[in-house]
């Protein structure tokens, strides 16, 4: 093995190893031995800018992805929850941008965390934020484009959606607590009596979005983003309208979808 | 006497494209020369980030600058990140791309930070055949910025000086020479910073950043969340008697000012720069501050001026 080989691959030890690390003592001094002494400051010191700087970059980045997951915290869980998701997941991506994209499945896994399941709901909440931030362009339609289908072919079209529609369902109430801290209220108490599903977008002003949905808007997005045509969905919204009034809730829904940019293409097969 | 330089145009005086600049820059228009932009900072689909670089880039001139290509690391390299690198020049056509003499990461875990690396012989081959690789992929010369470290190896048998020119020389690439990062080094590792410019090849030096840092007293961090420092400003004047007019730019990264306060400060190394190099034809060609520099001038300060050369020129 190459010096260079072995300088990084013992720096990196030390970087990722801390004080809860039993064999954190021997890493340092593995390292240490191969940094000069100089004059100023001691090579021990000179190494813990290094570490230092590399657990404050990271915890920077979680403040910075997931702000109100940390004021529902508070700093003593958000300093918990920084040192052990850093300790347990490394960076392994070229920007920090994804550091936190395991956020989510470290609190429903972690066994102090999961006790409250709200917590990973309120970081899945905040990724898919980001994603809809970030996700990428492309033009919408409008309803005149599916107007100008000829009525009969209506029964076949599909949708494709902008890159940035996405679905978040959550067994807790997880968004209303962060709409809540959003506004500097105090978040309400953990409630999981029921399944709640949300949509999220990025308009054509750029400003993401996300809305409620009722069980048969989830049911009809869901299909839709799954490729069923107008005439599997309108059959769908059956469950929840009788056969006059479905067509006309999915025509109705599709409208303001349109209207919310969420459409980029109708596919007429 | 022959132009023996390898380094490409004489860009002018600009700025880190930061997202808290976004709306003043496109509703303003400051005269800037040019902007540099953090590449890994646009290498997303969409969305805001990408919609204001791409109107940005279309009025000013831009440059990549990036953190994570690793380039000293024992790793392969990234081709997937280059590819993407690549893919984000061809969109918006930068002058030039660069990225730190340092590695970041081994075995596929990033420190995300700029991590020294030892000067060695085995070192210069290892990085020089990597840039060359790099440069023949992006199809250009690349940048090579020096960074600030905070400890030396005891492997490392030349001087960082040193060891940045025969990388560059072997790989045949140009760098990126910032000031405060060679003055923080400087005091860190207790030598002369005027030493470092007189080693270095005034041929491939294509662009200088200016930061500020965190004084601890016994140790100095490159931390861009101040003004440039007086002592930062000694040291450009000094390698711009060196180097003569270099594309300059100002970093900052945290506690960012508003706009105005930048281009007040970048307006401070232009008039650096003119009183350093008078009548110079390049510099001449800039044409920031020139719409505001007759009401902005009187409060520019000069006492971080040196009357006399810092340093002769070699």
């Amino acid at each position: 093995m190459s010096r260079l080989v072995e300088i990084q691959q013992q720096f990196m030890q030390y970087l990722l190893s801390d004080a809860a690390d039993t064999q954190h003592g021997q890493i340092q001094s593995i390292m240490k031995a191969n940094v000069s002494e100089q004059a100023g400051i001691s090579a021990n010191d000179r190494l813990q800018i290094y570490s230092n700087a590399y657990r404050i970059r990271l915890k920077e980045t979680i403040e910075t992805d997931h702000q109100l997951l940390g004021v529902y915290l508070g700093d003593h869980l958000f300093d918990k929850m920084a040192a052990d998701y850093t300790r347990q997941y490394p960076s392994s991506n070229k920007s920090l941008r994804q550091f936190c994209d395991d956020l989510p499945n470290f609190l429903q896994q972690d066994d102090f965390f999961k006790q409250h399941p709200i917590i990973a709901d309120l970081a899945r909440f905040e990724r898919r934020l980001l994603n809809a931030f970030d996700a990428a362009d492309s033009p919408r339609t409008s309803f005149s484009d599916l107007q100008a289908i000829s009525p009969e072919f209506w029964p076949n079209c599909c949708l494709r959606f902008h890159p940035s529609v996405q679905i978040f369902t959550c067994n807790s109430n997880a968004v209303e607590a962060w709409q809540a801290l959003k506004v500097d209220a105090t978040p309400p108490e953990p409630d999981y009596q029921s399944q709640r599903a949300w949509l999220l977008w990025r308009g054509e002003s750029r400003l993401t979005e996300f809305a409620s949905l009722t069980a048969a808007q989830h049911a009809l997005l869901l299909g839709f983003i799954q490729g069923n045509n107008f005439a599997d969905q309108c059959e769908q919204m059956l469950e929840w309208h009788n056969e006059q009034s479905a067509p006309l809730m999915v025509l109705q829904t599709l409208q303001a979808w349109f209207q919310q940019g969420l459409i980029r293409a109708v596919v007429s097969n | 006497m022959p132009d023996t330089r390898i380094k490409e145009d004489f860009l002018g005086f600009g700025l880190g494209l930061r997202t808290d600049h976004f709306e003043h820059i496109l509703q303003h228009q400051p005269d800037i020369d040019w902007f540099e932009v953090l590449s890994e900072n646009y290498l997303v689909a969409g969305g805001k980030p990408r919609y204001y670089l791409e109107a940005i880039a279309e009025q000013y001139p831009v440059v990549m600058h990036g953190v994570s290509m690793s380039i000293g690391s024992t790793d392969p390299l990234d081709m997937d990140y280059l590819k993407a690198l690549k893919t984000l020049s061809n969109d918006i056509q930068p002058k030039w791309i660069s990225d730190h003499i340092c590695w970041t990461s081994i075995h596929g875990i990033n420190s995300h930070d700029l991590l020294p690396l030892p000067y060695t012989e085995e070192t210069v081959n290892h990085v020089a055949e990597r840039v060359r690789i790099v440069q023949d992929f992006l199809g250009r010369r690349m940048l090579l910025e020096n960074v600030s470290s905070y400890l030396s190896y005891q492997d490392s048998t030349m001087d960082e000086w040193d060891f940045l020119s025969q990388v560059a020389e072997s790989a045949d690439c140009l760098i990126l020479l910032d000031i405060n990062n060679i003055y923080v080094s400087a005091r860190n590792h207790h030598f002369n910073p005027l030493d470092y410019l007189k080693k270095i090849d005034p041929r491939r030096v294509q662009q200088f950043h200016l930061a500020g840092h965190s004084d601890f007293g016994d140790y100095v961090i490159d931390t861009h969340d101040h003004d440039v420092p007086p002592s930062v400003w000694t040291l450009y004047q000094a390698a711009l008697e060196r180097f003569g007019p270099v594309s300059t730019m100002i970093e900052r990264d945290a506690n960012i000012p508003e706009f105005p306060a930048l281009y007040q400060e970048l307006l401070e190394a232009k008039h650096i720069a003119e009183l350093t190099l008078p009548e110079n034809a390049e510099l001449a060609r800039s044409s920031f501050g020139t719409r505001s520099l007759d009401g902005l001038n009187k409060q520019i300060s000069t006492h971080y001026v040196s009357q006399q050369p810092v340093r002769a020129k070699q």
